[in-house]
């Protein structure tokens, strides 16, 4: 049952990419958006089959690929991952309908986001190397193609399509050569013979596929400082791209580094999990740094991604030190919370990018230094993109406070340990949780505060309108799933836990008691978020109440002489450039602002200025001083290297006999 | 017999890779012809003894053939194409003495690295394969250190001649029909070569091949 699934999911997703191709242009962005959808709609159904009954959806045959044919086993913990793509896929195919711009609606666009969707449903369900690499450059290839769509009108898009490409295709060199370096020494290249070899391969071949399986799949996940791609192609791509790239395909880089780590190699050493905790604390604080400092709003949601997959990666880091360190029933608790942060970061960052689409639809910029006041102007698009802020923020009642609650209780239980790794790195963890969330809950401030509050800053959002309902409802429901998983999240933490018991093989009883509350076997920490969002409304209700009463009854008092309020314009608000200025001083070391402040003077008189501009601008420091560099060294032995061969006929000949000679010495 | 054999088998090869190195020694177009001319009737020697030792009507046309073409013909046309054009190798990009040494370290290289092919194919035949590979490298020389056009249809003969020894000795022979091919391709491949000197020279003037890097994007 779920096997046929499994086969249409993949003929409807590959049917989308034909109409896409060949429907007249009237009809295509809609039957390409049906289609896509129903393809979604069936991978849904089947992950939410095997995830009910625990039987994987296998599909095999041995044609269609080389070396091994297409094999197909969609498991729990894989069903997990499309369940979550495709409930986010869904949603930015409705928005699409009423998403226009960015030439998204052109043939080879039509023709690659449904392959690019097909793709993202079908990396989870790869069962050997073949066609886990074949699926996953589709997915690598075809999102590049999505973010390139604008590239004629933007020349900044190419730039972007440029770091993309250059940066992907790397992270699937190291998977490749990860990948084939297992399947070598297991000598199968299908993933569970591979599970069950991997034991007793030496020590090096499993430490070396680990680290090379970070680097690939870490690179997909946004992980610093293999991020640089991530803050510049999530932005350029259009809307609905960019919200399946932050909330779909950044969590197979995640998926990638549990099922190699925790599945294909069943664990390994402290450092291996020491070194993804250590990436995943940097991701987390630079992302949530630079997401704080950024004034460009889809780049603030792109950094913020790289923020919480930190976060995601802290969780799966302290899981395998726990396992490693022979605590099996805290590591299984810490992968639930870091998978739970996957699923609700999705739903979140899914609606804040589409709201961020619509936004910028609506008034045709990112830059937060011209928006303001929409909240007014576009009453729907701005409460849901309040409703993703708050998730993301982890304010409760919303589904983000849940996973950081769970990972922080991870972490926080783990403290009174003997094992000194443990008693070092947990502490550290915490406090990174601690700043990055602080952080984040700024960040998303300015960026409601500034871009929807207040009056606006430029014309384009004073000019702005609503968009159309399509947009509504694709962002509003992962907006309610942010509501409705936040109060039950006991919806989906028995799938979240057998997801991680599949891909673990852990055997334990169940870590987190069911009934109205959860937490933790054994520990004292427990949370109940149905009973917290009531008393959250009570108090509310009652704060608010109050006040009505006290109001009513008492004489209302205002300031005497306002403030000179009279004359408040639009400039004399915070922007978000100045909002986040104290901290860009903070952290003046790390983040490294250029200013460029450049004043003219009335010709009369110095004594009297006529305008002055000022321009400060934010490096990425991993991009400045470690890309730049290396570039510039790959340019000077490209350099080089064309001096080599000069035209000359003789030094052709002459590396000829030397290739001659050097063989004839190495075979003879 | 059998020694009588294997002398004449081992003094025309020897003769082969003999005449390969005085290609590097001479300088005048004349007397590197008469060497090519030397080296074609040595090859043809060889194949005539292998013939006549295995008793193979074939492999004694086969050296007919070669005897005609590479002693005799491709000589004289690159004679009739060179001409009267100025006809000494003035500047090789490598001096003599240094390409006379250079070549003795390629025959050492021949040898350490033909040892098993030698081996492996065994008797009289087998011993001798490490000079086809070493008259190879040393054409091979001879078409990077030369600059003359003629020098360069030269170094690739010796290539061709130093892989049509070790077929030869390997094989005992390649089937004529084949022989008669490759022999017609080198044929051809000097014609083309020295039309495409002569058109060079009647373009540029005097010819240097390393003049053509101006040619270089």
């Amino acid at each position: 049952m779920t096997a046929d699934l499994l086969v249409a999911t993949t003929l409807i997703g590959l049917a989308a990419a034909a109409a896409g191709a060949a429907a007249p242009e009237r009809l295509r962005t809609p039957l390409v958006s049906a289609l896509t959808a129903a393809a979604c709609g069936c991978g849904l159904a089947m992950a939410l089959g095997v995830l009910s009954s625990g039987r994987a959806a296998v599909v095999h045959t041995g044609r269609l690929l080389p070396l091994g044919g297409l094999s197909l086993a969609l498991d729990r913990f894989g069903a997990l991952f499309v369940a979550v793509s495709a409930v986010v896929a869904v949603c930015a195919m409705v928005f699409r309908l009423g998403y226009d711009g960015h030439g998204l609606s052109s043939r080879t666009a039509s023709c690659v986001l449904p392959l690019f969707v097909t793709a993202l449903l079908l990396v989870p369900a790869a069962a050997n190397v073949t066609t886990f690499l074949f699926v996953w450059e589709l997915m690598a290839v075809s999102s590049l193609l999505l973010v390139l769509v604008d590239h004629r009108r933007r020349p900044e898009v190419a730039v972007a399509g440029q770091w993309y490409a250059v940066m992907t295709q790397l992270g699937a060199a190291a998977l490749l050569a990860g990948l084939v370096l297992l399947a070598t020494h297991a000598g199968s290249q299908s993933f569970a013979a591979i599970t069950a070899r991997s034991a007793g391969l030496p020590a090096w071949v499993r430490s070396l596929a680990f680290v090379l399986a970070v680097v690939g799949f870490g690179s997909k996940a946004g992980m610093v400082p293999l991020h640089v791609w991530l803050p510049r192609a999530h932005p350029e791509a259009p809307g609905p791209v960019s919200a399946l790239m932050s909330a779909a395909m950044v969590n197979l880089g995640i998926y990638g580094i549990v099922r190699v780590g925790d599945g294909l190699l069943g664990g390994g050493p402290a450092w291996w999990w020491l070194l993804v905790m250590g990436l995943g604390a940097l991701s987390a604080l630079f992302g949530s740094l630079h997401a704080a400092t950024s004034t460009d709003l889809k780049r603030l949601l792109a950094y913020s991604t790289t923020d919480n997959m930190g976060l995601v990666l802290l969780g799966v880091g302290v899981s395998g030190l726990f396992a490693s360190t022979g605590h099996p029933s805290l590591a299984l608790v810490a992968l639930v919370a870091a998978l739970l942060h996957v699923v609700f970061h999705a739903v979140f960052k899914g609606s804040l990018f589409l709201s961020a689409g619509a936004i910028q639809q609506a008034t045709g910029t990112r830059d937060l230094d011209r928006l303001g006041g929409l909240l007014q102007r576009l009453p729907v698009t701005g409460s849901l993109f309040l409703v993703g802020a708050g998730a993301i923020a982890a304010l409760p009642p919303l589904c983000g406070f849940v996973s950081e609650w769970l990972l922080l209780q991870a972490l926080l239980h783990g403290l009174p340990s003997s094992d000194p790794w443990l008693a070092i790195v947990l502490p550290v963890g915490v406090g990174v949780l601690a700043l990055t969330g602080g952080l984040t809950a700024l960040t998303f401030v300015k960026a409601a505060g500034i871009g929807l509050l207040g009056q606006p800053r430029g014309a384009p959002a004073a000019e702005a309108s609503e968009v159309r309902p399509s947009m509504w409802v694709g962002g509003g429901v992962l907006a309610t799933l942010c509501l409705v998983l936040g109060v039950a999240p006991l919806l989906v933490l028995p799938s979240v836990l057998e997801a991680a018991r599949t891909v673990t093989g852990s055997q334990l009883p169940d870590p987190l008691v069911r009934g109205w509350q959860f937490g933790l076997l054994g520990a004292r920490g427990a949370l109940a978020p149905g009973l917290l969002a009531i008393g959250l409304l009570v108090a509310v209700v009652l704060v608010a109440g109050t006040r009505w009463a006290l109001q009513r009854a008492a004489v209302r008092r205002t300031e005497a002489w306002g403030c000179g309020r009279e004359l408040q314009t639009a400039r004399m608000q915070y922007t978000a450039t100045s909002f986040g200025e104290p901290l860009t001083r903070v952290f003046e070391d790390v983040l490294t602002p250029a200013h460029d402040l450049d004043v003219s003077h009335v010709a009369e008189s110095r004594y009297y200025v006529e305008a002055a501009t000022f321009h400060t601008s934010l490096d990425d420091a991993f991009e400045r001083h470690g890309y730049r560099h290396a570039a510039s060294g790959l340019a000077w032995w490209g350099g080089v290297a064309r001096r080599v061969p000069n035209g000359s006929v003789h030094r052709y000949l002459a590396f000829g006999l030397v290739a001659l000679v050097v063989v004839l010495v190495v075979l003879g | 017999m059998t020694s009588t054999y294997a002398t004449a088998l081992t003094l025309a090869a020897g003769a082969v890779l003999i005449c390969a190195v005085v290609v590097l020694w001479v300088r005048s177009v004349r007397s590197v012809l008469a060497v090519v001319a030397t080296q074609g009737v040595a090859l043809g020697c060889v194949a005539m003894t292998l013939g006549l030792h295995v008793g193979d009507a074939g492999l004694v046309a086969t050296a007919g053939v070669e005897l005609a073409v590479k002693g005799i013909a491709i000589p004289m046309l690159i004679g009739r194409a060179a001409g009267d054009a100025p006809d000494r190798e003035r500047r090789p990009l490598v001096n003599v003495p240094a390409s006379l040494v250079a070549s003795a370290a390629l025959i050492v290289v021949a040898f350490a690295a033909a040892r098993g092919v030698a081996t492996f194919v065994g008797a009289t035949g087998g011993g001798l394969v490490p000079v086809g590979v070493a008259t190879l490298l040393v054409g091979f020389l001879v078409l990077v250190s030369r600059r003359r056009p003629v020098f360069q249809v030269v170094g690739l003969l010796l290539v061709d001649n130093g892989v049509a020894l070790v077929a030869f000795l390997c094989t005992a022979g390649v089937p004529f029909l084949i022989e008669l091919g490759v022999s017609l391709d080198a044929l051809l491949g000097v014609v083309v070569l020295m039309v495409l000197a002569q058109r060079l020279r009647s373009e540029f003037g005097d010819l240097d091949l390393d003049e053509l890097r101006e040619l270089h994007d």
